[in-house]
């Protein structure tokens, strides 16, 4: 009993404790980032470059102009894919959901090389639409493959059926690729997750679809908390399950094609991020969700980082880092949680 | 059925043979027949079958004939159809030993550990022999099916399922050092590579079709020889111990052929998807009958299939080359998840 007191005071403690911490890592990591590259600009440098811009200081300008879209671009995505992830895992209780194993990534990837290769859509309007099209589109069909496969939609059918459909859609991707290859090169990198080289007007117009999921995020973490029990707990704590989980699926699928406009498909985040947040503070998603968005931000600068570093001076897209650090915890959560 | 029995050494190998099976051999052999010719006949120098058959025979009509069949078309022709039958064979392998039908080299990994392998081979020591490779490529595949068994045999229980999860962990963490390993190295040996990792037939010679025909050659005689474990494996653990079977070193030594031809069959034509998931099923599908004739069946499929896709991929937008795995991807994932939707497979979780 008092060993139960003690437990719930230290960790409210850690709750507390944790915010601020994760913050202040924020900070230093958003700093580092910017201050590593070929050119590396010491962190004072930095802090005056943000706060008095002198546009006739070369070390300015490439702070600015160069690097901060790149560190802007790591918070968001990271936090965009660490709530999708986490609120995928909460609605369907499946500790492996994530929008990249599920195959919403390459969904969403699949309809963007399209339109852009063959269309020759160039307005950055449409791209997260689009992608937000392709994510619903592979959600439907991964789920009604799992759910009609016997035993209905396990982790582990979902995960097949995710792992099939990105099998199919990136077969299609490299035929188009072959059959066009003029218009495809350009979207080659892409299509690796990286955070280098996107225009600015691709985050503006993505920015309002991240707002908006993360928003939904936050208004619906109470109610996830009890999908999270069950869908018959969660009916008999007086939460309309039908509904929650489509708009938890909105946001979901917001967020997803947010990042996947900006980024391409960047695996795994929505993985890791997730269950490191509840190691830390338990399973009320009404903090699982604010500690993985600041988590997947810290988490997504780091490995740019690396990804800019390990190697230097050649550059290893952000998205084979995030899939060489996520797939063995892949590995580990079908060890431990299956 | 009418089905007969044949005996050899004093019943050490006895195989039962099924008449319905063997009229879809022939029937399928036919067809791989067709291919062939179809595939030596067809190409941006059209030749008629007339001429293809007196090129073989050392009668060309023309100089060029000659060049074209016996330098170009005929080795390719018998590369694919062999990789293919390894590619089933070694899937057919796995799905009995790991009592799993959605066991597949190319899903769990063992696949992408060969092109690592020989990938790491391409970029980093680009003046290693050529022939070295299908012995690369088998150390990693090895390497690769060990540890997906180690990791999945922690725990007991529901261990076929968790092999396959895990296997695509695996397979995604080798992908993404494949993929880096291409990045960090120049770029013409990178673009070999990329090329022979879509999985295409278009560049082999008679080096690979002389390594695909030793290993068919060596290996089939394991495999024949095998059929009775493998028939036992199959019925569980508990049973085949009934039966006499050495569990844990039939599944090693079973394991082992298996990566071993899947290793081959990528160091000559590359990862190419789905061929040793879907060639077992379509066999069983067609015929049913015992392991060892289901075995002959599978290899036959596989070759079918692949020979096929490679026929399609050269010709259907010709000029351009489509390589052969991306086919194989798009015709086996529906029976991929018509697989999972059909059978009881999550019971095993």
């Amino acid at each position: 009993m008092l060993a139960g007191y003690v437990w719930l005071i230290f960790m409210t403690r850690i709750t507390w404790l944790g915010m601020p911490v994760i913050l202040t890592m924020m900070v230093f990591a958003f700093g580092w980032h910017i201050a590593v590259g070929a050119k590396t600009v010491p962190l004072a440098d930095v802090f005056t470059a943000l706060t008095s811009y002198d546009r006739t200081n070369f070390d300015h300008v490439v702070v600015v102009d160069l690097r901060l879209p790149r560190a802007v671009y790591a918070v968001l995505v990271g936090a965009s894919l660490s709530v999708a992830g986490a609120l995928m895992q909460g609605i369907t209780r499946n500790p492996l959901a994530e929008p990249g194993i599920l195959g919403l990534l390459t969904g969403a990837s699949f309809v963007v090389v399209l339109a852009v290769g063959f269309f020759r859509v160039v307005d950055p309007v449409w791209i997260p639409l689009l992608a937000a099209i392709g994510a619903t589109a592979t959600a439907a069909l991964v789920w009604g493959i799992a759910a009609a496969a016997p035993g209905g939609s396990t982790p582990l059918t979902l995960v097949l059926a995710g792992a099939a459909i990105t099998a199919f859609l990136g077969a299609f991707i490299a035929l188009a690729n072959l059959l066009d290859q003029e218009s495809f090169e350009a979207m080659r990198v892409w299509l690796t997750g990286t955070l280098a080289g996107r225009s600015t007007d691709v985050l503006l117009w993505s920015l309002p679809w991240m707002i908006g999921g993360l928003a939904l995020a936050f208004g619906l973490a109470r109610q996830v908390t009890a999908l999270a029990m069950g869908d018959d707990t969660a009916v008999g704590l007086g939460v309309n399950v039908a509904k929650i989980k489509a708009l938890a699926m909105l946001a979901v699928i917001a967020l997803t094609a947010a990042s996947v406009a900006i980024a391409g498909p960047m695996g795994f985040v929505g993985l890791v991020i997730p269950h490191v947040a509840r190691l830390i503070v338990g399973a009320d998603y009404r903090l699982i969700v604010p500690f993985s968005a600041a988590l997947g931000a810290v988490y997504l600068l780091l490995v740019d980082i690396a990804a800019r570093m390990v190697l230097a001076p050649v550059e290893i897209s952000t998205g084979l880092v995030t899939a060489l650090l996520g797939a063995p915890f892949f590995v580990w959560l079908v060890r431990a949680r299956l | 059925m009418s089905t007969f029995v044949l005996s050899r050494w004093n019943g050490r190998l006895t195989l039962r043979l099924q008449r319905k099976a063997l009229i879809v051999a022939l029937i399928l052999a036919t067809i791989l027949l067709s291919i062939c010719a179809a595939s030596l006949m067809s190409g941006s120098y059209p030749l008629t079958l007339r001429e293809v058959l007196a090129t073989l025979a050392g009668d060309p009509p023309v100089d060029t004939a000659e060049t074209i069949v016996w330098q170009f078309r005929f080795p390719r022709t018998l590369v694919a159809g062999m990789a293919g039958a390894l590619f089933g064979l070694s899937g057919a392998i796995l799905q009995y030993v790991t009592r799993n039908p959605l066991a597949d080299p190319s899903l769990v990994g063992v696949s992408q550990g060969a092109s690592l392998a020989v990938v790491t081979l391409i970029v980093i020591y680009p003046e290693v022999n050529i022939a070295l490779r299908p012995l690369i490529a088998f150390g990693g595949a090895l390497l690769v099916a060990a540890l997906i068994q180690w990791i999945a045999m922690q725990r007991t229980g529901g261990a076929t399922m968790r092999f396959i999860l895990t296997g695509i962990g695996v397979a995604a963490f080798i992908s993404a050092v494949t993929t880096s390993m291409l990045t960090y190295g120049n770029i013409d040996q990178a673009q070999s590579a990329l090329g022979w990792l879509a999985g295409s037939i278009h560049a082999v010679g008679w080096g690979e079709v002389w390594s695909l025909a030793a290993c068919l050659i060596v290996l089939t005689p394991c495999l024949i020889w095998s059929a009775r474990y493998l028939s036992a494996l199959r019925m569980g653990p508990e049973v085949a111990t009934g039966l006499g079977v050495p569990i844990k070193w039939g599944r090693i030594g079973m394991i082992t052929l298996s990566v071993a031809l899947a290793a081959f069959a990528v160091a000559a034509v590359g990862p190419l998807g789905f061929v040793g998931l879907v060639a077992p099923h379509l066999a069983r599908r067609l015929a049913h009958s015992g392991v060892g004739q289901h075995l002959l069946l599978t290899a036959l499929t596989g070759a079918v299939m692949v020979g096929l896709a490679d026929f399609i991929g050269r010709t259907a937008f010709a000029p351009i080359q489509i390589p052969a795995g991306i086919l194989t991807a798009i015709l086996g994932v529906p029976v991929f998840l018509f697989i999972i939707v059909k059978q009881n497979t999550t019971r095993q979780l």
